[in-house]
């Protein structure tokens, strides 16, 4: 598993495939004040970032991967 | 190549055969479900197996077939002839793509855009046909007019400092393209990952990720419905995009950027210094092409305006373009003017608009203004522009230093400025210090010339004077932390770092394909397979076997013969060297079974290399559809004999003459319907092409009833052409004058269409035709039609050749231009104009020696009784004698045809090996005479 989800966060990490989307949807469903953590994220599946997007939680730590940071940063703020 | 595409690829062109037989049978038979049915099956299994390989532009194209033909199977699409175009040119293509991968040019991706096009045509019929039902495709096929209509590419969007970046780009020669990917719903179900598809792309400059519709609520989002779109501004050459996106080509659209509609200012309109002496005195500086004091005003005004002003970005924007393209004085005018007016340059008004792209750009350009002229209605605020002039004398020395640096001019500072640094912080005291010294600070100085703080210069000098003075680098050191303070560098490198992160192409793509797209057939291959086991009704019952490899069977079956022929030599010998009797009798005995086997081998092999005639006569119905209706002619194609079967290198030799025929039947022969009417006969017009086995040859005939040819318009176009003369125009029969069209050069038709008339018609069909001992003969009845008749070997392998012997050397001749062997006496040849001649059943024989014609130094002999051998061959309508010294048997041989130097020989047709190991020359027996 890619996003290990703590009470209040989840905590994404590595490349987060596309299987991983139903679970983080159906998380933040349950969690509207939910926190995301994506320090270790280096590549999240184009279905996790929509469910991001369209959830809009906050975003606890941006990811380190700098490209992928920018293309979050411009896709989740908006 | 693995066997599993080379499979593939000699299916392929089995399918697409019966694909296009399908079709043309559905022309005669538009409500045949079977039919439709079998086509499907067709479409659908190619689909199938192109999907197990590597070609996304083949297996769309096909499953656009396919989805029609499952339309038009369902009654949802009515049979039509475009229907029938459309799909044959879509197999076309197909057929083009498999010869492009089987001739190891496997690189498909440069026909992404062609099979995007079909697909959109073969997807509009369906859709045509049934809007309710259009919607997926619909929606695919029509992306790329969307993006005509609407080619807002809201670049201003894109931060500055990213259009900066990629204007540069431009500048250095770079093309710029705007790409808007908008993924299918179900991509995800197809193993694509997008976001991951963006992030490989080429020299991305700057991306964008949007929702396509507004949110849904959470709780009924579909995670895996992808709803986002992407637009990129990639640097990437288009070639580089087509293959990025190979496999998405129906969701992406590119649109070409001019590098001006890069250039738009953005920011508050208001406050800031007075800029109308500014614009009166740049427009002056302008005309004055005083470009130097032009970057040095606006430098000065850049330093009075606060960053975010509308006026700041614009100047920004005018040095930029003073910097990157000085000579182009109409930008430079509209920009100066634009700082005028407050509003962004209408570049298309300007007049100057270079490149054809720019329509793309206008529609940008032109909403910005109305942004600009809303907002220059507020209020200046002084109080911001002071803030602003006071910005530099903040203890921020860095930035007093550097006024405004583009952002990755600032990254490269950074890193020129730490390895000097890094340099003079050496402590070692080597002989060349002094020179370390004035590296750097001749390093330092440039920097800052570049930047533009030229002020600073004169305290640099200083400081590197001190450390020369000094012979170390601490003075010039501490004018460094002075004017570029560690920590205000890191930062500064921080800053400008962001926004030029996304102008770094992320991943280079190319080391490594995105693996999503390699994924794609997984998810359905399974399914695939169950239904390809459906697909195979029965197994197949012959082998497909190389080519090469019959070749080489061939060609051992031949030495076998050779070697067998060789026992009755050794018969001989044990006979009459040995004296074994005996033995000799057993030789024989044996001998006549190894030539039962070895010639019953030889049937067997000559067996495989049958085809049936079939195998040229099926691409005629296309053909000849085609071309009727290109001439808007119509003609009812007969096959006969299509089982009829000739060697295979017979057959292929066939195609093409038979080609030019059709061609020339199609064209000259059969009139238009109209004319046709008026002559009395049926509007359609028949061709037949049958063919027959007769003896050891294969006869085609060609024969239409259209007008047939006029012997008095040959005659008369040949002797305007100079191909024959005056008295041969008198004498010349009909039938032979319909002969002249085999003439080289002669072409009949008035005027010289696409499909013939180019003169090169008819007697590339006879060489060709003589190329492999065939025969061609025409015959015409004027207004009722024409008939050519091609005869044919049935197999090339063997030659019956006739040995004859001259001047002790034996030559053959093949015995089909052998006409009788004579023995004539002396007394019975006469000299006529020197040339010898003798009369055989009343008819005068021209002779000739073969050793004059092959340069022999010797006379013919004569026999016992005073009588020369004279061996009639006939040589098209003629026949002249050989004088040789003797005959000898006739046999079967295996040609060779000469190679390497000697193919240059045209007198021989080949050679062959002999029974005892001798060669035998075999004479071209035209060749030599003509």
């Amino acid at each position: 598993m890619t996003i290990e989800f703590k009470r209040n966060l989840a905590v994404l990490r590595d490349m987060v495939t596309v299987e991983e989307a139903e679970g983080l949807l159906e998380w933040l469903q349950k969690k509207p004040t939910a926190k995301v953590d994506l320090g270790a994220c280096v590549h999240l599946h184009a279905a996790n970032l929509q469910v991001l997007m369209a959830a809009k939680p906050v975003i606890q730590v941006w990811p380190a991967d700098a490209a992928l940071r920018l293309w979050l940063e411009s896709a989740l703020t908006i | 190549m693995n066997s599993l595409l080379e499979q593939f690829l000699s299916e392929a062109r089995d399918v697409l055969q019966g694909i296009g037989d399908k079709l043309m049978q559905l022309e005669n038979a538009p409500d045949d479900a079977g039919l439709m049915t079998e086509l499907f099956r067709l479409v659908h299994t190619l689909k199938g197996n192109s999907g197990l390989f590597d070609f996304p532009e083949m297996t769309r194209v096909l499953h656009a077939g396919e989805d029609l033909m499952d339309a038009v199977r369902n009654g949802r699409v009515a049979y039509s002839r475009i229907l029938a175009d459309r799909l044959l040119e879509a197999m076309d293509f197909v057929g083009l793509l498999c010869e492009e991968i089987e001739a190891g040019q496997g690189e498909t991706a440069r026909h992404a855009a062609a099979s995007v096009h079909l697909v959109k045509g073969l997807r509009e019929l369906i859709a045509s046909d049934e809007p309710a039902e259009s919607s997926p495709p619909a929606a695919a096929a029509s992306v790329a007019e969307l993006a005509e209509d609407f080619p807002d590419l809201a670049l201003d969007r894109l931060p500055e400092a990213a259009r900066m970046d990629a204007y540069r780009r431009a500048c250095a020669g770079a093309s710029l393209h705007w790409l808007v990917y908008r993924p299918s719903e179900q991509c995800f179900y197809q193993g694509d990952d997008p976001f991951f598809q963006v992030r490989q792309t080429p020299d991305l400059l700057w991306g964008g990720i949007e929702a396509r519709d507004p949110w849904p609520p959470l709780a009924e989002l579909d995670a895996y419905c992808c709803l986002l779109d992407f637009c990129l501004l990639t640097a990437a050459p288009r070639a580089a995009l087509e293959e990025q996106y190979r496999y998405v080509a129906d969701q992406v659209t590119f649109t070409p950027v001019s590098r001006f509609a890069l250039v738009l200012p953005q920011g508050d309109t208001n406050g800031g210094p007075v800029y109308d002496d500014f614009a009166t005195d740049a427009r002056n500086l302008l005309a004055a092409g005083d470009l130097a004091g032009l970057a040095r005003n606006a430098g000065t005004m850049l330093e009075l305006s606060s960053p975010d002003l509308w006026i700041a970005s614009a100047l920004r924007w005018l040095r930029l373009v003073l910097e990157s393209e000085p000579d182009n004085r109409a930008v430079l005018g509209a920009l100066v003017e634009s700082l005028n007016s407050l509003t962004t340059p209408d570049w298309r008004a300007a007049g100057w608009v270079e490149r054809g792209e720019t329509h793309h750009a206008d529609a940008a350009i032109a909403h910005s203004p109305s942004q600009v002229a809303t907002a220059s209605s507020k209020p200046a605020q002084p109080d911001q522009a002071s803030a602003a002039a006071d910005q530099p004398s903040a203890d921020d020395g860095f930035r007093s230093a550097l006024p405004i640096l583009p952002s990755d001019a600032a990254a490269a500072l950074t890193a020129i400025v730490a390895t000097q640094r890094e340099i003079l912080a050496l402590s070692d005291q080597p002989v060349w210090l002094s020179g370390r010294i004035s590296a750097a600070a001749a390093a330092l100085s440039g920097c800052l010339r570049a930047a533009g703080a030229a002020d600073a210069l004169p305290e640099l000098d200083a400081a590197v004077a001190r450390a020369l003075a000094e012979e170390r680098g601490d003075a010039l050191l501490a004018w460094l932390d002075d004017w570029f303070p560690l920590d205000g560098l890191a930062d500064a490198g921080l800053k400008a770092n962001i926004p030029v992160q996304p102008a770094m192409p992320v991943t280079p793509t190319d080391t490594q394909p995105a693996p999503a797209p390699a994924t794609q057939p997984e998810p359905d291959s399974e399914l695939k397979f169950g239904r390809r086991a459906e697909d195979a009704i029965a197994g197949p019952k012959s082998l497909k076997v190389d080519q090469a490899k019959i070749d080489r069977l061939m060609n051992l079956i031949g030495e076998m013969v050779v070697a067998k022929n060789a026992l009755p030599y050794l018969a001989g010998r044990a006979e009459a060297v040995f004296g074994v009797r005996e033995l000799s009798r057993d030789i024989k005995g044996h001998y006549a079974v190894i030539n039962r086997i070895a010639e019953e081998m030889q049937d067997a092999i000559m067996q495989v290399r049958m085809m049936p005639v079939s195998f040229v006569f099926q691409r005629f119905p296309r053909l000849v559809r085609d071309i009727s209706r290109k001439l808007g002619k119509e003609v009812n194609l007969v096959l006969e004999g299509e089982d009829t079967e000739a060697d295979k290198n017979i057959i292929e030799a066939l195609a093409d003459p038979l080609m030019h025929i059709v061609r020339n039947s199609l064209d000259h022969g059969i009139e238009s319907p109209e004319v046709r009417r008026a002559a009395g006969k049926p509007a359609t017009g028949t061709l037949t092409i049958s063919a027959a086995q007769e003896s050891d040859r294969v006869l085609i005939e060609i024969r239409d009833d259209g007008k047939g040819i006029d012997p008095g318009v040959i005659k008369r176009k040949a002797y305007a052409k100079g191909l024959i003369d005056e008295t041969l125009l008198e004498r010349i029969s009909d039938q032979e004058a319909v002969n002249l069209v085999f003439a080289a050069g002669f072409s009949t038709a008035e005027q010289v269409s696409d499909l013939s008339g180019r003169g090169v018609g008819m007697d590339v069909v006879r060489n060709a035709v003589e190329k492999v001992n065939g025969t061609v003969s025409l015959t015409s009845e004027c207004g009722r039609g024409t008939r050519l008749r091609l005869s044919l070997p049935l197999s090339m392998a063997v030659t019956n050749v006739m040995i004859v012997v001259s001047d002790g050397q034996r030559f053959g001749v093949p015995m089909d231009s052998v006409v009788e062997t004579v023995r004539v006496r002396r007394a019975a040849i006469r000299t006529i104009k020197r040339s010898l001649t003798t009369v055989l059943r009343g008819r005068i024989v021209p002779l000739k020696s073969i050793n004059d014609l092959l340069g022999l130094d010797a006379a013919p002999q004569v026999n016992g009784d005073d009588e020369l051998a004279v061996l009639v061959v006939r040589l098209g309508d003629e026949s002249v004698g050989l004088l040789v010294d003797d005959f000898r048997e006739t046999q079967d041989i295996i040609l060779k045809p000469m190679t390497g130097v000697l193919g240059g020989l045209s007198a021989y047709a080949g050679s062959a090996l002999m029974g005892d190991g001798s060669v035998l020359m075999v004479l071209n027996v035209k060749e030599m005479l003509s």
